[in-house]
């Protein structure tokens, strides 16, 4: 190998294990012991069964996987239908205030969530929502960033296609579910993703709004078992495995057209 | 089989007049060719005709009927786009049948209808394939395939061959003709290639700036355009423009002083014109002959281009037929008869001409 090469793979490398490590660490820690753990054990040990079992009494795991699992299908289901529409729309149709309304929206990707979280719990309480699916999905829907990406991914589509669509009889949502979904299906893989990541992991606002241990999420109850003077890191790593699986299952199956659509490939 | 009208039809964007009142009747089975340099608007007006674009001022009829505010699926046309506008998620029977399922035909009666385009196009074995599986030439006979299959009243074609090879457009374009004759459609067609134009069309109608320059049959256009923009543009290579002025004996060349073409024309003494000469007017005979030093020649094999350069940036084409003699830098003699030169005013109009039986010195 050339010098070049090795100092290229070498490089490689070190970044690779840099994000494997915490993988693996967390993988290895849920089968130590938390005293283990904190003296920085990174062989695997014997204490997985005793962890898991731990980890089970502290939670109702069925239920809030129940719970997450609702939270980030129903709201990445009702976020990507809003954001492609959206992002269909800005590109679709032409208006003198199309650019304007589009760069107000751009505005609001500057308003950090935590400025607009009291306001947002007034407003739930108002509607009678607080511990509720509905109070932590609805405000996630029309996610600026997401209709960001769809309408810079929409730049892609071939407009010659609805063109087509609109001369063999297609109404404007017939070519927006028959003809554009299909053809996009990259961009809305690589959405799915992004989206049901950014709920599945979502913290701050489900802390706010949900209440009682019945509604909360999966990624509540980990940290809610983390409090405490000694927390016991085997068993919160079972949480944060428990946690983690389904995203990557989710990446696993999606992988090939995640990267067509980051990289933008209608085809 | 339809006819089509258009009455001073006219496209703002915003302010911008793009399309500036055209008049025109296509009639049945006719196969019209619109063609003109690109912002012509050319498949603006094609687009509107689809019903694509909104029709600012004037009446789109069909068969008589206005059809300003009617669908584009409701119109009666099919459509084939450059890109061909394939849906890449179809197979090409179910592409071809798309318009079909929704205008609610039964599937025994898609399928038929598709059967029958397959067969005519040559596409029976692709039908089960995906768009992307398919070459350049075989996506454009499903995307034609398409609109044969809803049977319209009138096909759009928006420059359909220009994606494809040279060999492969010359190939479509003899198919396109024969197809036209089989099914004896009234066609529009859009093109910037004067010879897809020039072979295709029944009626050609030249457009610049939004506005129609002249309509006819090709060889109408070829042989009596009404003006230098329409005899440059039709015929390749273009049409040379040589500026001469008006006097009592004939049309003096600005470039060759020492010659006159015996031409007289309905212009003050001293007017400037231009003379129109096509490349392959030239030949070992003819009243004028010019000295040329030459600067270029292009050998095609049957046919040899010879360029010379004139004042400023001018050049002047010349085609020897299979004459292959011509070097560059020869002294060249071409000669040619000045009857079967075009002249034009200074604004660019075809002006009449009469022979001037006697030459002054």
């Amino acid at each position: 190998m050339k010098p070049v090469s090795i100092l290229r793979h070498g490089f490689v490398g070190l970044v690779a294990v840099w994000s494997v490590f915490p993988f693996v660490w967390m993988a290895v820690a849920a089968t130590n012991s938390s005293a283990d753990v904190i003296k920085g054990r990174t062989l695997p040990g014997g204490y997985l069964i005793e962890n898991i079992q731990a980890f089970m009494t502290a939670v109702d795991l069925p239920r809030v996987l129940w719970n997450s699992a609702i939270i980030s299908g129903v709201g990445t289901v009702l976020t990507l239908t809003v954001s492609a529409l959206a992002g269909y729309g800005f590109e679709m149709f032409r208006s003198r205030f199309r650019e304007r309304v589009f760069a107000g929206l751009m505005l609001m990707l500057s308003i950090p969530f935590a400025a607009l979280m009291i306001p947002l719990f007034v407003m739930m309480a108002k509607a009678k929502l607080i511990n509720s699916y509905s109070a932590v999905i609805l405000p996630m829907v029309a996610s600026v960033f997401v209709i960001f990406y769809f309408r810079q991914a929409t730049k892609a589509f071939p407009r010659e296609l609805r063109d087509a669509a609109k001369i063999d009889g297609l109404s404007e949502w017939q070519i927006f579910a028959f003809v554009y979904v299909p053809v996009m299906r990259s961009t809305f893989a690589a959405a799915t993703i992004i989206v049901f990541m950014a709920n599945w992991n979502n913290y701050l606002w489900p802390l706010v709004v949900l209440q009682t241990n019945d509604k909360f999420t999966l990624t509540l109850a980990v940290a809610s078992v983390g409090i405490g003077y000694t927390p016991d890191y085997g068993l919160i790593m079972v949480g944060a495995i428990a946690a983690t699986l389904p995203t990557l299952l989710i990446f696993f199956l999606l992988q090939r057209r995640f990267v067509e659509g980051m990289l933008g490939a209608v085809k | 089989m339809s006819y089509l009208t258009l009455s001073k039809v006219s496209k703002s964007f915003g302010g911008h007049e793009v399309i500036k009142g055209v008049d025109l009747r296509v009639e049945q089975g006719e196969f019209t060719v619109f063609v003109g340099p690109s912002g012509c608007g050319k498949s603006t007006l094609l687009r509107m005709i689809a019903g694509l674009e909104t029709i600012t001022g004037g009446d789109v009829c069909i068969d008589g009927a206005r059809v300003n505010d009617v669908d584009p699926s409701a119109r009666g046309i099919a459509m084939v786009f450059q890109s061909y506008a394939l849906y890449p998620h179809m197979t090409v029977a179910q592409n071809m049948g798309f318009a079909l399922k929704y205008a609610g035909h039964s599937k025994a009666e898609i399928a038929t209808r598709v059967g029958m385009a397959a067969q005519i196009l040559g596409l029976d074995s692709l039908l089960a394939r995906l768009p992307g599986q398919l070459s350049g030439g075989q996506r454009q006979r499903v995307a034609i395939g398409r609109t044969i299959v809803r049977d319209p009243k009138v096909f759009l074609f928006d420059e359909p061959l220009s994606n494809l090879d040279a060999e492969l457009r010359v190939q479509m374009r003899i198919e396109l003709a024969r197809l036209h004759k089989r099914l004896g459609a009234t066609v529009i067609y859009v093109t910037h290639d004067q010879v897809e134009a020039m072979t295709l069309a029944d009626k050609i109608v030249v457009l610049r700036d939004g506005k129609i320059e002249q309509i006819g049959s090709p060889l109408d256009l070829y042989d009596r355009p009404v003006n230098m923009f329409v005899a440059g543009f039709l015929g390749s290579p273009k049409m040379n423009f040589l500026p001469a002025i008006v006097e009592r004996g004939g049309l003096r060349l600005v470039d060759f002083p020492e010659v006159v073409l015996p031409l007289g024309v309905a212009q003050d003494l001293g007017a400037r014109v231009s003379v129109g000469l096509r490349p392959e007017l030239f030949g070992p005979s003819g009243e004028i002959e010019l000295a040329l030093t030459v600067d270029l020649t292009e050998y095609l094999g049957d046919e040899t281009y010879v360029y010379v350069r004139l004042g400023g940036d001018q050049i002047l084409t010349i085609s020897t037929g299979n004459d292959r003699s011509v070097r560059a830098g020869d002294i060249f003699r071409p000669r040619f008869d000045p009857a079967a030169a075009h002249v034009f005013d200074a604004d660019g109009l075809r002006l009449g001409t009469r022979p001037i039986a006697s030459r002054l010195p």
